[in-house]
């Protein structure tokens, strides 16, 4: 398939907002990990939330809307590890998206 | 635990389910690295195929149901439960292109039963919610199942049966038209009724069920067995078309003929 024929037959502009969307949905469903029994979805509020929570355990309402006991410190871990990984893949394709159209 | 991936496929005039479901099941066996069981009818299953699946149960097809004037056989889902061979069972249509790992993180996420509520179409992100009629809620869709072997995952199950056997009732009660059997609407009904007229979240897919809609059409972007970088274009009503790029996202290819294009050798 010669997409570069295609587009210029087709007179297609690049759709910036189908991109972002896109890759919006696409990364916030990676955000989403289980741990302690519930489901959590990776945010800088949870990371800070929990970054600053006085006491190791805590009540959080996970993304069931189910309360929960959770250790801070092992959901905080899970939370930044799955944050930083997500997002950084996040850039790179959006950076490479950039590039292609 | 045994997992594995149940595909139904059953041969229409105009189109080649089975064909379809080799396809998917190539890519279910790549990228998800899951044994994939066909239940199929003996029309449907082809003299010689290169493929082999992990199982094949054949059943009996039922030609009742109609899409725009052309018989469906769609019908007959709720058997996935008693006809599986694995503890969990992941439930896909045919069309369902697969293009990533992402399916397997939902084995670490449900607890015995999920199915996809929340849609999203590439390309027509301003495309409503289906409800099943204006006085009701909306649609779950049937397109991504995942179940254990469980109590609760076998009577949600037993009342899709019921459902489909008195779908006509279900009609009329939530004022749909009982023209042509949707396995959505018989599965937003038997959760309902399992859950007791209520909805439990845990039910639900945590992301959205991406749909490549119709006025849309994916181009493979290389020719490599399995490619899972598209262009999508699609043409608005003032004759504008614009392209997007896409690359590992699984996604619900609606038009079957699309599909093939997609995943032909």
């Amino acid at each position: 398939m010669n997409t570069k024929k295609l587009i210029k037959d087709a007179k297609a502009r690049f759709n910036h907002n189908s991109s972002k969307n896109y890759l919006r949905d696409k990364y916030k469903s990676k955000l989403i990990f289980a741990y302690g029994g519930g489901l959590w979805t990776s945010s800088p509020e949870l990371i800070s939330m929990l970054s600053n929570y006085p006491r190791e355990a805590l009540v959080l309402i996970d993304n069931h809307d189910n309360p929960l006991l959770v250790g801070r410190e092992k959901l905080l871990e899970n939370a930044i590890n799955v944050y930083e990984s997500v997002m950084q893949e996040y850039l790179l394709e959006y950076t490479e998206l950039q590039n292609k159209r | 635990m045994s997992k594995g991936v149940l595909l139904f496929a059953f041969n229409i005039e105009k189109v080649n389910y089975y064909e379809m479901a080799v396809c998917c099941a190539k890519r279910i066996n790549h990228f998800l690295n899951l044994p994939v069981t066909i239940v199929t009818d003996n029309e449907s299953l082809p003299v010689n195929s290169t493929y082999q699946f992990d199982n094949v149960i054949i059943a009996d097809s039922d030609s009742s149901n109609r899409k725009q004037k052309d018989i469906w056989k769609n019908k007959g889902r709720y058997r996935a439960y008693e006809l599986t061979p694995y503890d969990e069972t992941l439930l896909l249509d045919t069309d369902y292109l697969v293009n990533s790992d992402q399916l397997n993180k939902l084995f670490e996420l449900y607890d015995d039963f999920m199915c996809a509520h929340k849609i999203s179409f590439l390309m027509s992100p301003h495309d409503e919610k289906e409800y099943i009629s204006n006085y009701s809620f909306d649609t779950l869709w049937a397109t991504v199942i995942i179940f254990r072997k469980s109590i609760r995952a076998q009577q949600i199950f037993e009342c899709l049966k019921m459902v489909q056997l008195n779908y006509s009732h279900y009609a009329k009660i939530y004022q749909f038209s009982e023209a042509m059997f949707r396995n959505d609407y018989a599965l937003t009904i038997a959760l309902r009724i399992v859950n007791g007229q209520t909805f439990d979240k845990k039910d639900y897919m945590p992301w959205r069920l991406v749909h490549l809609g119709k006025e849309t059409i994916a181009y493979r972007i290389n020719d490599t067995d399995m490619n899972t970088e598209y262009m999508l274009m699609t043409t608005d009503k003032k004759e504008k078309s614009t392209y997007t790029i896409i690359k590992d996202t699984d996604f619900h290819c609606m038009s079957k003929g699309n599909f093939m294009e997609l995943v032909d050798e």
